[in-house]
């Protein structure tokens, strides 16, 4: 684990010094557009942003070192908060989306590869193609229009915590925009386990599995998609931590809180103290999901040794 | 899986919140869809017309606007000016609590004024010209001025960067850094609950609140809290606030775009309020630095070439949305003025190009800058960047999102033109151009003497005939254009009853129930 603090230390430094060298001044942003320069170089100075860079930096890093993000310019609130609150909607919107994923994506992939040529085929890959093509704004507001204006079975938009009224009933919020993110991420899945299962349905293995008369399912089970699934594996891995950091469209359309939105309005602002913490915690996120991806491999191929 | 019985509770109301109708909130609850999230809700520091139209329901000043745009008593009861016009005893309201439980007095008073005259973005206007502030009474505060400042009730009651009255522990160390939210003391019909980053900011009723007397009129009169909570919450898709406050979800969606007017218009699901007070866009030039530093003509000819109505078609739509109109102020307004209007939008390449000439312009690039972030100041500068090139200037059109072009106005040597646009102000002497700081730094001689004047008569006549001529000179020495006026609207649940048929400034929901 000592050899990721490098890795975090330097993509920190990167994106503070990516973030401080675009013009703009959160100061400025803060005050308005009626502030005259000085007042908003006064204000950067009691903010400590007229500090040399790298003094500012060490700061950070020492404060991080405690456990301490800072605190967000424009929230006023500390760093580990805001941020705190957004990780709660984005990784409940990821894991609803990962359910959907594997539950449409993983079977209709696997039917696919079995039934290659067949009608069934035929519709589930051009099913994926227009769903891996539909662009994501356009897919949440039909369905915001749908379901929520004219059906108004679920909520158009927003997200209460769960530890809000409603408790787990607030999920219901993240229906429509959980199916929304599946749909192209979906079909990714179902022409990666199609491809992926095709391509070891041609091992020799499989050949020989077939030759001592093994009933096709638990050859399509046991020998096919099992050895089918490491390359899926890593799909799964990354899918997961990108729908964490990365689902801006789809919390922008639903105005979700969550973590994606919460970064490109920072970056939009200058708000350098939740950009830094953001950025580190989905560094985090993506070495934690490699180390599991790692960990899934060696359980699921025994040829993989740990050591 | 074995689930806890809350679980189970939970899974149930889930189950059961799906076979019902989504969306239904709470009764008592206002939802105001909002376009984002304000910087900060402390008034003395912040202009941004988000933060002033949540933060007026929790704070409040010593005046406030009637529907004429005149200033009238809120926490003030009455006041009195020396024969010399340098001496102005404000009393004020007795009885008044705050949201902590405390009575407001005028040590409060003095505090939050002195506060706001270090350290507000407006109230350098005002302190230039005071000596102190003082308690003079246990509910009477003095302010002496150093000369007579006609403008002073005005800038007391614009609540937009403007001064709140907090308690007088809050302002103690208080500077330029805006207060934190659990400092958010006022004594409003509404009090801060939450500011919950990225989800909403919450304000409840208070309970506790002492309105003013008198028929409510603009932001005057009785106000009476009859939700139980106001939630603003982030909405930054239009599609999303609409669709929301269709389906329910919102009372309230802000800034709402021009193309959709007509369609929303005859929608009986929703109700449009259009924006009573115009902003203005304003094209500023650079007096500081560059070819039109202080060529008076050159910039008269950037001024010719542009036709300010073909640009509003394009940026903004239908035509009951803007007005082709060159004075500051709206028509019907006490500030009205056509002086210099003539010069407004007369769209003639031919004139431009013969007066750029005779100005010395030689074809050298003009920095132009604009932002994207407002799609209507960028739609205008592309339709002014070729009416300009028609005219034979070499316009180098550069555009940033806002944060960069705020940064690089405030740099002399960056820029020849940038963009903006300007909220509805009730006096003259609030609209940026006055302010020599401003990035444009129009500080000439003239305006000097005129804004002198004009700032130290106090009669409304005279005030109004120097501003006219304040008007001509910036048609003449052009610090600044006005591409014309903008009535934007918003869109609320035709359940609401007293919003009235348009907002003055900011909405506002004290006497609004559902």
């Amino acid at each position: 684990m000592l050899t990721l603090l490098p890795t975090l230390a330097a993509a920190s430094f990167l994106v503070f010094l990516f973030i401080h060298l675009i013009p703009g001044d959160p100061a400025a942003i803060l005050l308005g557009d009626a502030a005259t320069p000085e007042a908003a170089a006064a204000l950067s100075k009691e903010l400590g942003l007229d500090e040399p860079l790298l003094k500012q930096y060490a700061l950070w890093l020492g404060n991080v070192a405690q456990g301490d993000l800072g605190t967000s310019i424009f929230f006023q609130q500390p760093v580990l908060s805001v941020i705190g609150d957004g990780a709660e909607t984005s990784i409940l919107l990821a894991v609803m989306t990962m359910f959907w994923i594997i539950a449409f994506g993983v079977p209709v992939g696997v039917i696919s590869a079995i039934r290659r040529g067949s009608w069934i085929d035929q519709i589930s890959s051009g099913g994926a193609m227009l769903f891996a093509s539909v662009p994501t704004f356009w897919l949440g507001l039909y369905l915001i229009h749908i379901f929520s204006v004219g059906l108004g079975w679920f909520p158009s938009s927003g997200f209460p915590s769960i530890s809000d009224d409603g408790g787990l009933a607030n999920l219901r919020y993240l229906l429509l925009p959980s199916l929304t993110l599946a749909a192209p991420n979906a079909a990714l899945i179902i022409r990666l386990v199609r491809a992926s299962m095709l391509d070891v349905s041609r091992e020799d293995y499989v050949r020989t599995a077939r030759a001592k008369g093994l009933h096709p399912a638990r050859v399509a089970v046991r020998h096919v998609f099992r050895n089918a699934l490491i390359a899926v594996a890593a799909a799964f891995g990354f899918t997961f931590a990108a729908l964490v950091s990365e689902a801006v469209v789809t919390e922008t359309v639903f105005s979700l809180p969550g973590i994606g939105r919460l970064v490109v309005q920072s970056i939009l602002r200058r708000d350098y103290p939740v950009i830094q913490g953001v950025v580190l915690v989905v560094v985090v996120l993506y070495m934690a999901v490699n180390l599991l991806v790692d960990l899934a491999y060696a359980s699921l191929d025994p040829r993989v040794s740990l050591n | 899986m074995k689930l806890f019985p809350k679980q189970k509770r939970n899974l149930l109301a889930f189950g059961a919140a799906i076979a019902m109708a989504g969306g239904a909130a709470a009764d008592g609850t206002f939802r105001y869809a909002t376009v984002g999230e304000p910087p900060s809700l402390d008034q003395h520091v912040v202009t941004s017309d988000l933060a002033t139209t949540i933060a007026h329901h929790m704070f409040e000043g010593l005046y406030t606007f009637d529907s004429s745009n005149s200033p009238r008593p809120l926490l003030a009861s009455g006041d009195s000016m020396s024969e010399d016009g340098k001496s102005i005893t404000i009393s004020l309201r007795e009885g008044v609590l705050f949201h902590n439980g405390d009575e407001m007095t005028s040590t409060d008073v003095v505090a939050s004024l002195r506060r706001w005259g270090e350290h507000g973005s407006r109230g350098g206007l005002l302190f230039a010209n005071v000596d102190s502030v003082s308690a003079s009474g246990d509910h009477e505060v003095t302010i002496q001025l150093s000369a007579p400042f006609g403008p002073w009730k005005n800038l007391l009651a614009f609540i937009n960067g403007g001064p709140a009255i907090h308690p007088a522990s809050v302002m103690e160390g208080s500077g330029k850094e805006p207060i934190a939210p659990q400092d958010y003391i006022g004594t409003g019909p509404y009090m801060f609950s939450e500011w919950v980053a990225n989800r909403h900011v919450e304000l409840v009723r208070f309970d506790g609140y002492v309105s003013p007397e008198g028929t409510p009129d603009g932001y005057a009169g009785q106000r009476s809290a009859e939700f139980d909570s106001l939630r603003f919450i982030p909405v930054p898709d239009v599609g999303t606030r609409v669709a929301g406050l269709k389906a329910g979800d919102y009372d309230y969606a802000e800034s709402i775009p021009g193309d959709l007017y007509a369609e929303l218009d005859a929608d009986e699901s929703v109700r449009t309020i259009l924006n009573g007070s115009p902003i203005f866009g304003l094209v500023f030039m650079n007096s500081r630095h560059g070819p039109l530093m202080e060529n008076f003509a050159l910039r008269r000819a950037i001024q010719a070439a542009l036709d300010k109505t073909a640009a509003l078609h394009v940026a903004i739509g239908p035509e009951g949305l803007w007005r082709a109109n060159g004075s500051f102020l709206p028509e019907g307004n006490v500030w009205y003025s056509e002086n210099g209007t003539g010069q407004f939008s007369l769209g003639d390449p031919d004139s431009s190009r013969a007066i750029a000439e005779e100005a010395g312009y030689d074809g050298d690039p003009i920095k132009f800058m604009v932002s994207t972030n407002y799609p209507f100041h960028y739609d205008s500068a592309v339709v002014y960047t070729k009416q300009l090139a028609q005219a034979g200037f070499n316009i180098d059109l550069q555009v940033y999102d806002w944060a960069t072009l705020i940064q690089k106005r405030a740099q002399p040597d960056q820029w020849d033109l940038f963009f903006t646009h300007h909220g509805f102000v009730p006096d003259p002497i609030l609209i940026s151009v006055m302010n020599d700081n401003y990035p444009g730094w129009w500080t000439t001689k003239e305006k000097a003497d005129l804004k002198s004047r004009f700032t130290m008569s106090s009669d409304p006549a005279e005030r109004q005939a120097i501003w006219s001529e304040i008007q001509g000179l910036i048609y003449e020495q052009v610090p600044t254009m006005k591409t014309g006026d903008v009535y934007t609207y918003n869109i609320a649940s035709p359940a609401l009853k007293g919003l009235g048929e348009a907002t003055l400034i900011w909405p506002h929901f004290w006497n609004v129930s559902k």
